[in-house]
């Protein structure tokens, strides 16, 4: 029987602007914090595996192989310590890989860092590195991005299932709500449905970005790092740690087709449907059992799709449960209590680990006042990379 | 002597693909086939062949998208996804005044030059 994978420390800077610090300082600061949290820094060099995320470090930063600063930075050597590149589902991706080195008994205690630094760049170039995880040929020579996919998808849903603008405008304002709470959140601020949607100049506060998409129905362009550290908890190595074990009950991911156009219904996100199930099975649990989620809403539609993928509402109805207020913390099944990526921000390679931190912070009760789940047993994170071509889910419980 | 210059530049065509086992027709060109599994030689295109996609198709979806990156020197720029009456789909531009999704459509290939580097074909939906 394979290990139990359980997370003993949580690190996280605050997302926002980092670009005058180096990528290998800012990850090493979310990691110190990670180890101080589980009690761990003396001891460091006997962590067996480091696995970083990150996604264009080479292209924002003009830096690669920052695995090996990152351990140069923390006094670490010679831990072994790797790279993980899944687009912006590093982080989730590197959480799996994390797992599977515990649970396969060739490691016992792995520190994962995600970080990514975008702001060293203009907007429009950040834009153009993040284009390049689309198809070369026939999407990005196109011109096309990942906001043109995003409204291009938002029209789709729109038209099928009678979303409004004003829907996407709900859910901004919720994830806002959830944000300006959140000290790790880059943008602290709560919008109100006035401002943004329904008020006099909301066309000029909440202007076109990719139509029908607008600004705040988008992430800002964001740097920031996170760190999680991972033990095998049936090792007698479990009892070293401060803190007690957040479980990692369930974790997979899925591929689609890399091509938007060659899916059969572009509105379905198969790979992020086949990832939840796979975790769902994994852990032995459903939609249902789920206390509150992390979805990655880097166009706040996704937040809607991914939600019906899982499971939690029916294809083409999640936005009615938006306008009924069950996804707010205070709902049914809060989704984006950190803020998601739309408050929070999404600093590409640190986003999937972040997801996770924001389900350990929950599950612990570790939340800010007025943004703390009540009672959560079971948090799940979905890490959503390309246009949807590379997914992981994650699925963390409180034992 | 020849004189290149006399000649007509070559129109710019996207190709499509077509396994000759089997029938089955793609784009962009995978490895191996998805219904009879043969494998497309890249280099010699052998047990493959190709065709310029292009001509009428329906819009599926569209945006227009006024952030855009480096290199493109304009307002905005509007995009969609159509297929194609023998069933394949594409994605590229759209330059219609107000695209309406379902509308009728004719792909034609261009140059694009907007980004560093080597000029790149693009789709034109018009």
């Amino acid at each position: 029987m394979a290990a139990r994978v359980g997370i003993v420390g949580i690190g996280h800077t605050r997302f926002g602007n980092s670009s005058e610090y180096d990528l290998a300082d800012v990850m090493a600061y979310a990691a110190t914090d990670a180890l101080r949290d589980a009690g761990y820094l003396a001891q460091r060099k006997e962590i067996d595996q480091v696995f970083v995320a990150n996604m264009a470090s080479g292209m924002f930063c003009h830096q690669s192989a920052v695995a090996s600063a990152l351990i140069s930075r923390m006094d670490m050597e010679p831990v072994p310590a790797e790279l993980i590149e899944n687009g912006p589902a590093s982080g989730a991706s590197a959480v799996k890989i994390a797992y599977m080195a515990i649970a396969s008994g060739m490691a016992d205690v792995v520190l994962v860092v995600g970080g990514e630094i975008m702001r060293k760049v203009t907007g429009w170039n950040a834009t153009d590195i993040v284009a390049t995880m689309l198809d070369t040929e026939t999407e990005y020579n196109m011109g096309l991005t990942l906001p043109g996919f995003g409204g291009m998808f938002t029209r789709m849903y729109m038209e099928k299932y009678g979303l409004t603008e004003r829907d996407l405008a709900l859910v901004a304002v919720k994830s806002h709500d959830n944000g300006a709470k959140n000290k790790y959140a880059h943008v602290q601020a709560t919008c109100t449905i006035e401002a943004i949607s329904d008020g006099p100049e909301a066309d000029v506060v909440n202007n076109y970005i990719a139509e029908p998409l607008r600004m705040y129905s988008t992430c800002p362009v964001t740097d920031g790092a996170a760190a999680l550290l991972l033990v095998n908890m049936d090792s007698p190595r479990a009892k070293q740690f401060a803190k007690k074990p957040i479980r990692v009950a369930g974790v997979a991911s899925a591929t689609d087709t890399h091509c938007v156009h060659n899916r059969k219904d572009p509105l379905q996100l198969n790979a992020v449907r086949i990832a939840g199930e796979k975790a769902y099975k994994m852990a032995g649990l459903g939609p249902k059992d789920i206390s509150f989620a992390e979805l990655h809403d880097a166009f706040v539609i996704l937040e809607l799709a991914i939600s019906e993928e899982l499971g939690f509402f029916e294809r083409g109805k999640s936005f009615l449960a938006v306008r009924n207020g069950e996804t707010r913390i205070d709902g049914k099944l809060p989704i984006n209590t950190s803020g998601g990526l739309k408050s929070k921000g999404h600093p590409v390679g640190a986003t999937g680990v972040s997801q996770v931190v924001e389900l350990v912070r929950q599950l612990r009760g570790e939340a800010e006042p007025g943004r703390q789940v009540k009672d959560p047993k079971y948090g799940m994170s979905v890490n959503f990379g390309g246009f949807g071509n590379n997914v992981a889910a994650v699925i963390c419980a409180k034992d | 002597m020849i004189d290149f210059s006399m000649y007509d530049v070559k129109a710019p065509k996207i190709s499509a693909f077509k396994c000759d086992g089997c029938g089955e027709i793609y784009y962009p060109a995978p490895m191996i086939c998805r219904k009879c599994d043969s494998r497309r030689d890249p280099v010699t295109g052998k047990g493959w062949s190709t065709f310029d996609l292009e001509g009428p198709c329906t819009l599926l979806t569209w945006t227009r998208v006024w952030n855009l990156p480096d290199g493109y020197n304009k307002k905005f720029l509007q995009f969609g996804i159509v297929q194609f009456e023998n069933g394949l789909r594409a994605s590229g531009r759209v330059e219609v005044e107000e695209p309406k999704t379902g509308m009728k459509l004719t792909a034609t290939v261009e140059e694009s030059d907007e980004r560093p580097g080597k000029p790149v074909k693009i789709f034109v939906f018009k």
